[in-house]
């Protein structure tokens, strides 16, 4: 194992030569180089602007109105629907409920038959799931 | 329609859909945020978890809100119209290397891994690599299928430069990266699927860039693959506002491979088929980039179907994997070239024939849902109606792909999740 402390030896002498070699001058170009200040361009892209939409009017009481429930097709919306009903059959009976199930191909996709159906009866919607 | 709405959503989306209502012109939509999950639970569940249960946000019942939302009226903020400009901020930035490099990591602008500064001289040398104006508009980007769900974010030709060079791309990736941002595709998916993108890239820019499409394919074991795979990561950050956890990325455990996605150069030269590009119309050797997205592919010996044998079966093997994996959003074989050989001698002459002999029986019609169901009773018989029942397909065995890559050292190959997108010429962003 004697050969392999000689290399040890040699190796520390070596960093004491070569690794650790530094002179005030390059030293302070060092500093200077991270003191200077440099410009770079802005990485991101545009967004649009924000085009604020009119929210639609309240209702002044649920009594009496007619609230579609409309599911989007994700798995267990419809369950969590239906729930809801109950609990407008118990706690409103006097609000009428309406499940639908959305089409139009896609969770978030529109359903024009619906949207006019809704447009003509509907007072209030409530649109699940949103994941 | 001008009808008072309720959205019902898991308040584990509250801060993307608050960001979306506001990017939408709602900033006041008046969302219900309820205890998730719902998939899976039976109404009983539901009705304890989340009708006689509390907003997780707020703290209040959910029933007593929802009416409340209907009925409460409108505040003067809610009843604000008009528009309001935003800006990306100052088109540059000025301060030493290290506060900057610190800068784009607090801002969110890097991969968390160093990033090549964008001077205006390295930019400048990038956008050598095309003849487009620096101004020119490429695309538009968001964090999930451009054009429908999330706003889109608009770039130009100098903008996918100055991501080049933070992925420490040479200018001579750049026509590539320009054809990939033309599309508008995002690397990263704010999917809760955990994607991530894959591209194919066919024609003789393989080697005229240095794409290693042979040992290591799929890795980072070329500076060509590694770093034009990055810099589409970086686009989706910075141009296309992807990859912000909790607002536009929603990967539910995330995917490692979205550092630098899937890049791979086809090995046409080895290959017993045509190339990929080829198979979508273009000509050989024309230099063409294909976009995929999906969970990503992974060595094929993963799957008990691929046991080892002195003789061996890959095209039985292979359809066994694809019949277990499901096709929900695509299916994909990355096949090395000894075993692209092997089904070419079981008598596949093409891949379309192959991926015929793959394909399985019909499912729901692409795009068209699950028909709705008739509504089940609470207890065990929902929770046994929730069991069976499978999530819409959205996608069939036309989302299937086969390419050819990597080394002949060995019958390895992968496969996996990956669903077809587009292809696009790269020398049109010469």
């Amino acid at each position: 194992m004697k050969w392999h402390k000689a290399m040890a030896v040699i190796a520390v002498l070596c960093l004491g030569l070569f690794g650790g070699y530094a002179t005030p001058d390059n030293q302070a170009v060092a500093a200077a180089a991270a003191e200077e200040k440099i410009t770079v361009l802005n990485p991101l892209g545009t967004p649009p602007p924000i085009k604020l939409k009119q929210m639609a009017p309240r209702l002044d009481t649920l009594e009496g109105k007619t609230i579609y429930l409309v599911d989007d097709g994700f798995i267990g919306g419809d369950n969590l629907l239906y729930e809801i009903q109950d609990w407008f059959k118990a706690n409103y009976p006097r609000t009428t409920t309406i499940f639908k199930r959305k089409g139009g191909g896609g969770f978030d996709s529109p359903d024009p038959e619906l949207w006019a159906e809704m447009e003509e009866k509907a007072d209030g919607i409530i649109i699940a799931l949103g994941h | 329609m001008n009808i008072p709405s309720v959205p019902i959503v898991l308040s584990e989306f509250y801060e993307q859909e608050v960001e979306k209502a506001r990017n939408d012109g709602l900033p006041g939509l008046r969302t219900q945020w309820i205890r998730g999950p719902v998939w899976a639970k039976t109404r009983d569940e539901l009705r304890r978890d989340v009708i006689n249960g509390k907003n997780p946000i707020t703290g209040q019942p959910v029933m007593k809100e929802i009416v409340e939302k209907f009925t409460k009226p409108l505040t003067e903020e809610e009843r604000q119209t008009g528009e309001i400009k935003r800006t990306r901020g100052p088109d540059t930035f000025t301060d030493t290397a290290e506060n900057l490099h610190k800068m784009f990591l607090d801002k969110r602008y890097t991969d968390f891994l160093p990033i090549v500064l964008p001077t205006p001289e390295r930019v400048a040398d990038m956008l050598k690599g095309t003849s487009h104006d620096p101004d020119e508009t490429v695309g538009k980007m968001s964090p999930t299928q451009t054009g429908t769900y999330f706003e889109d974010w608009t770039y130009t030709v100098r903008d996918v430069a100055v991501n080049a060079v933070m992925a420490g791309c040479r200018p001579e990736y750049f026509p590539l990266l320009l054809a990939v941002a033309s599309t508008g595709k995002e690397a990263i998916s704010v999917s809760d699927n955990s994607f991530v993108g894959a591209l194919v890239i066919n024609g003789t820019i393989r080697d005229e860039i240095g794409l290693n499409y042979k040992v290591g394919a799929m890795g980072p074991y070329a500076h060509a693959n590694t770093t034009i795979g990055r810099a589409w990561s970086l686009m989706s950050i910075n141009l296309g506002n992807g990859g912000k956890v909790g607002t536009t990325y929603m990967g539910v455990v995330g995917n490692p491979m979205n550092l630098i996605n899937i890049v791979i150069a086809e090995n046409e030269e080895e290959s017993p088929w045509e190339p990929f590009s080829v198979r979508k119309g273009f000509r050989k050797g024309e230099n063409v980039v294909s976009l995929f997205e999906g969970w990503g592919v992974l060595s094929a010996a993963n799957w008990k179907a691929a046991s080892w044998g002195a003789e061996m079966n890959y095209p039985r093997i292979i359809k066994e994997i694809f019949d277990q994996q499901g096709f929900l959003f695509g299916a994909c074989a990355v096949l090395s070239p000894p075993i692209a050989q092997f089904v070419k001698n079981a008598g596949y002459e093409t891949v379309e024939e192959f991926e015929k002999y793959l394909e399985p029986a019909p499912q729901f019609p692409m795009g068209k849902m699950a028909p709705p169901k008739a509504k089940p009773e609470s207890g065990a018989q929902a929770k046994a109606a929730a069991k069976t029942e499978m999530p819409p397909m959205m996608g069939g065995y036309s989302n299937s792909a086969i390419i050819v890559t990597g080394g002949t050292n060995n019958n390895y190959y992968s496969v996996g999740g990956l669903r077809y997108g587009r292809s696009v010429k790269i020398d049109d962003w010469r």
